[in-house]
């Protein structure tokens, strides 16, 4: 009886300590019965521990974030376009945020007509797997993208009829149109491939081709290791063309939550956090050794207002005048302050300030005012002629919509700010929320919905935020909102051959005015890119990219603490 | 002959339900809305042209059950040439898919991430019966004591506890002395042997001790329970008679008889850990099929999604199986029912 005793005693002493606390030395379990060494920053090689007179340690940069990529292979890989430019390099770079440098090509020269690009090709460069990177190398791998084997590269190469190398360091390509976006949304995506990995596959191989070898190119990094759902591992191309990166080696860890990822930074395990949710940002900057920066985007946050002829939007949303009335009702600055921790902007054109010149400098921002936005509403015959608190139209319709947004935390709370705005002018518009894709499924072919909370990452050239509003945009399944309007789409095709950048900007902004006049979208704020780094290990001063992790900066920039 | 007829019938049960289970896992996620072609490539980058040989590629063109219009022009081969057809007979060849997003073959992702849920469930399930038998044996033998109070008060909020609170409070708590996430610090190879497996080790600490607090609580419950009734029983009283220590007692009669409904439940928990261990990988950046599981539904990619299904129910139908063999092993009274 005693010893019984004893022993339940024991077990539940031992069960108490396994639950009350967390234990930083828990009770033995099967797997951890070797003692481990815990060093106080892991190390990934851990194999020998390297004597003074061994090489130096390579410079190692440990990323954590919680997403790589999908899939290795640029044909069948869609995300992360930060990390495939760590591989691939184009004729054109995207340098900073919106500004261009020249990539593999030297120099550039292009005939009156806008139809002949002659390119000079840098000497001496190399592929990762050793193969020269001539023009004849460029000529090849753009003619392979001209073929639509590299799905997601294939826009880049849009408008070209013809790619030859006239000599070893000269290439000259012939467009079917003369184009404005050359150099600035076309080249820059449009990867120079190895021939020695591409060459002779079929569409069907290329699908198939899940290997290292897919990411080969001539980029200031090489791939040495990817495990999906945990690490990726690159190392630098000692060979790139701007010379050798700083970083030898980054490691990027993948954890399943950002929560997780804010964990791992502060307990020193990743050296940067790329992509910082605006919540976690005052807990980061109060902790010690973490540096958090805010920077520069090109994110625009909207309310997509269902613009398509067929679409099943009640008649008076169609109107311009109670369309600029439910803007005066949004609190934006509320919507940055209670959902977004303060972080952002007012957003008024689509394009945020980070276009630089290419926003409409004379659209004049509607103020919150609820009065004003009343006053709209009764000057156009929206009355509330029944007194239940909601207008009718002249045909006694009550303005009643329907607003939606994607299931999370953030959304949930801007659909109710937004909603007791258009409350408090007399429109009934109750939240709900749906899952990602479901919404998708809202647009084609039904454009069954009113309103929706949706956003933008642009691309650095206008170009493409401004397509995303023509009619064609439609068919490409790239409007969210299918607006469609020919003054419109006659003025997008005329920027695109508009060779003068004065001539080229009037017409950007234009297009920014008519947007601005038929609010196919109310633009609600502009978030910028937050990412943290642990400052007793890494200095970044260069946040011009808009991600510490941007190749441009990446290869210059960051330097090692002592 | 009746423990074999009762087993022939058991199976059969199991493999009928494998069959619904089959049909029933295809429609399943195609009555989900949402288009995996967007969901996956939501790359604005893609042209029409390319979307559309996507499609092709991920066989999505086809209708999904029948060619309704097909079937009326008399093209009765042709009308079941559709993604149902095309999923059955794969998998008939034992081909599970590939998969929409990485492009890998499914059945080689799931070879590889469920060793990883099991090494978790498994470490996770020996502990909690370790302690819950123990626990639950305890509270039922001190009935009416301050310590049943304690286990039971113990047992009841830990049960209702969240698996995933629970475990980020332990992160919390345990940042700095262990790994936030992941398996292995990046770059170890199961090569580097002893610092290879010491290191998962410790990723697997956390994990492991959040699932295993929580099952804990619910074999303390049904222990306790169980001992408590089969000592009321007359047999125990004759055994106090017949002049048994108590540890001979609880030993030889209580624990054997109790085991019962434990054998059920641990058969049962088995089955069903293999998907229940989702919000534990996630907390813990865990990668098994938890995990894979919970980016796939996000992404539609059906392969995968078809792929974990058919694996959760086949561990829970053959864990259900083996419950009702064992149930007929540990108690002669059941074949006969």
């Amino acid at each position: 009886m005693k010893r019984f005793g004893f022993l339940v005693s024991l077990f539940v002493i031992l069960g108490l300590l396994l639950s009350g606390c967390a234990a930083p030395t828990p009770a033995p379990t099967p797997v951890s019965e070797e003692p481990t060494p815990v060093p106080e920053e892991p190390t990934p090689v851990p194999e020998e521990p390297t004597p003074t007179e061994a090489p130096a340690e390579p410079v190692t940069l440990r990323v954590g974030s919680t997403t790589i990529w999908d899939a290795m292979n640029p044909a069948t890989g869609w995300e992360n376009y930060t990390l495939r430019y760590w591989f691939h390099d184009g004729l054109i770079e995207w340098a900073e945020l919106t500004s261009f440098e020249l990539g593999l090509a030297e120099s550039w020269e292009v005939s009156d007509d806008g139809l002949v690009w002659t390119f000079k090709i840098r000497e001496g460069v190399t592929f990762h797997d050793g193969t020269p990177a001539d023009a004849e190398a460029v000529a090849w791998s753009l003619n392979f993208l001209m073929e639509g084997m590299i799905g997601p590269l294939e826009l880049y190469v849009t408008g070209f009829e013809e790619v030859v190398a006239l000599d070893p360091t000269t290439v000259q390509i012939t467009l079917s149109e003369p184009t404005a976006l050359m150099l600035t949304a076309r080249l820059h995506y449009a990867w120079i491939l190895p021939r020695s990995v591409w060459e002779g596959m079929t569409y069907d191989d290329i699908m198939e081709f899940e290997d290292p070898a897919s990411v080969i190119g001539t980029g200031p990094y090489k791939l040495v290791e990817y495990v999906e759902d945990e690490y990726m591992i690159v190392e630098a191309n000692e060979d790139y063309y701007r010379g050798k990166p700083v970083i030898d080696r980054i490691v990027i860890q993948e954890y399943a939550t950002e929560d997780a990822v804010v964990q791992a930074l502060l307990a020193g395990e990743v050296d940067v956090m790329w992509g910082v949710p605006n919540t976690a940002v005052q807990p980061l900057q109060e902790a010690e050794n973490v540096e958090v920066v805010i920077m520069d985007s090109l994110n625009l946050a909207d309310l997509v207002i269902n613009s398509h002829v067929d679409g099943t939007q009640p008649e008076s949303l169609n109107d311009p005048a109670v369309r600029l009335a439910m803007e005066y009702a949004i609190d934006k600055q509320e919507i940055i302050d209670v959902a977004y921790a303060g972080y952002g902007e007012i957003a008024t054109s689509i394009l945020p300030p980070a276009f630089g010149d290419w926003v409409n400098p004379d659209l004049v921002p509607v103020p919150f005012d609820l009065d004003e936005g009343n006053r709209i509403l009764e000057e156009a015959g929206y009355l509330d002629s029944d007194g239940d608190g909601i207008r009718e139209d002249a045909d006694g319709n009550p303005l009643e919509y329907r607003l939606y947004a994607e299931d999370l935390a953030t959304e949930a709370r801007v659909l109710e700010i937004i909603s007791d705005g258009l409350a408090d002018i007399g429109i009934s518009a109750p939240p709900t929320l749906w899952d990602g894709d479901a919404l998708y499924d809202l647009l084609e072919p039904d454009w069954d919905f009113d309103m929706i909370l949706w956003g933008w990452g642009w691309d650095p050239d206008p170009d493409f935020a401004v397509y995303c509003f023509t009619c064609d945009s439609i068919g490409d399944y790239l409007s969210d909102v299918g607006y469609c309007n020919e003054e419109y789409d006659a003025l997008y095709a005329e920027q695109g051959m508009t060779m003068d950048e004065e001539a080229r900007r009037e017409l950007i902004w234009e297009a920014q005015a008519i947007l601005f006049e038929d609010r196919p979208y109310i633009n609600l704020h502009y978030q910028p890119g937050i990412q943290a780094w642990r400052s007793d290990r890494w200095t970044f001063t260069d946040f011009s990219g808009g991600d510490l992790l941007n190749k441009w900066s990446l290869v210059r920039d960051p330097q090692p603490v002592q | 002959m009746q423990r074999s007829d009762y087993l022939i019938r058991r199976m059969f049960f199991a493999l009928g339900t494998l069959v619904v289970v089959i049909v029933f896992n295809f429609f399943l996620f195609r009555i989900l809305p949402g288009d995996p072609i967007k969901a996956i490539v939501r790359s604005p980058r893609l042209t029409r042209e390319a979307r559309e040989r996507l499609r092709v590629d991920f066989g999505l063109d086809k209708p999904v059950f029948f060619d309704a219009e097909r079937l009326t022009e008399g093209d009765v081969v042709g009308a079941f040439d559709t993604q149902f057809t095309a999923y059955v007979r794969a998998l008939l060849h034992g081909n599970l898919g590939i998969s929409f997003r990485s492009r890998r073959d499914v059945a080689e992702v799931l070879a590889e991430r469920v060793w990883r849920t099991v090494v978790l469930v498994a470490g996770a399930e020996t502990l909690a019966l370790v302690f819950g038998m123990a626990l639950g044996l305890a509270s039922a033998w001190r009935r009416g004591t301050r310590l049943e109070t304690t286990i039971l008060l113990w047992a009841l909020f830990s049960w209702g506890l969240p698996n995933f609170f629970l475990g980020i409070i332990l992160l919390l708590l345990a940042r700095g002395h262990l790994p936030v996430g992941g398996m292995v610090v990046p770059g170890l190879k199961p090569e580097a042997g002893l610092a290879y497996w010491a290191d998962v080790g410790r990723h697997l600490i956390l994990p492991t001790i959040t699932m295993a607090i929580v099952y804990t609580s619910s074999y303390v419950l049904i222990m306790r329970s169980s001992v408590v009734e089969v000592l009321s029983e007359d047999y125990i009283l004759t055994a106090k008679a017949k002049g048994l220590n108590t540890f001979q007692i609880l030993r030889d009669h209580a624990l054997k008889n109790a085991m019962l409904p434990m054998a059920t439940m641990v058969a049962l928990n088995l089955g069903y850990t293999v998907g229940g261990a989702i919000q534990v990988e996630t907390v813990f950046s865990w990668p098994g099929i938890g995990r894979l599981m919970y980016d796939a539904v996000q992404l539609r990619d059906y392969p995968i999604l078809q792929g974990t299904f058919l694996l959760l129910a086949v561990s829970v139908v053959v864990a259900n199986l083996l419950a009702d063999i064992l149930y007929s092993v540990l108690d002669p009274r059941v074949k006969a029912e």
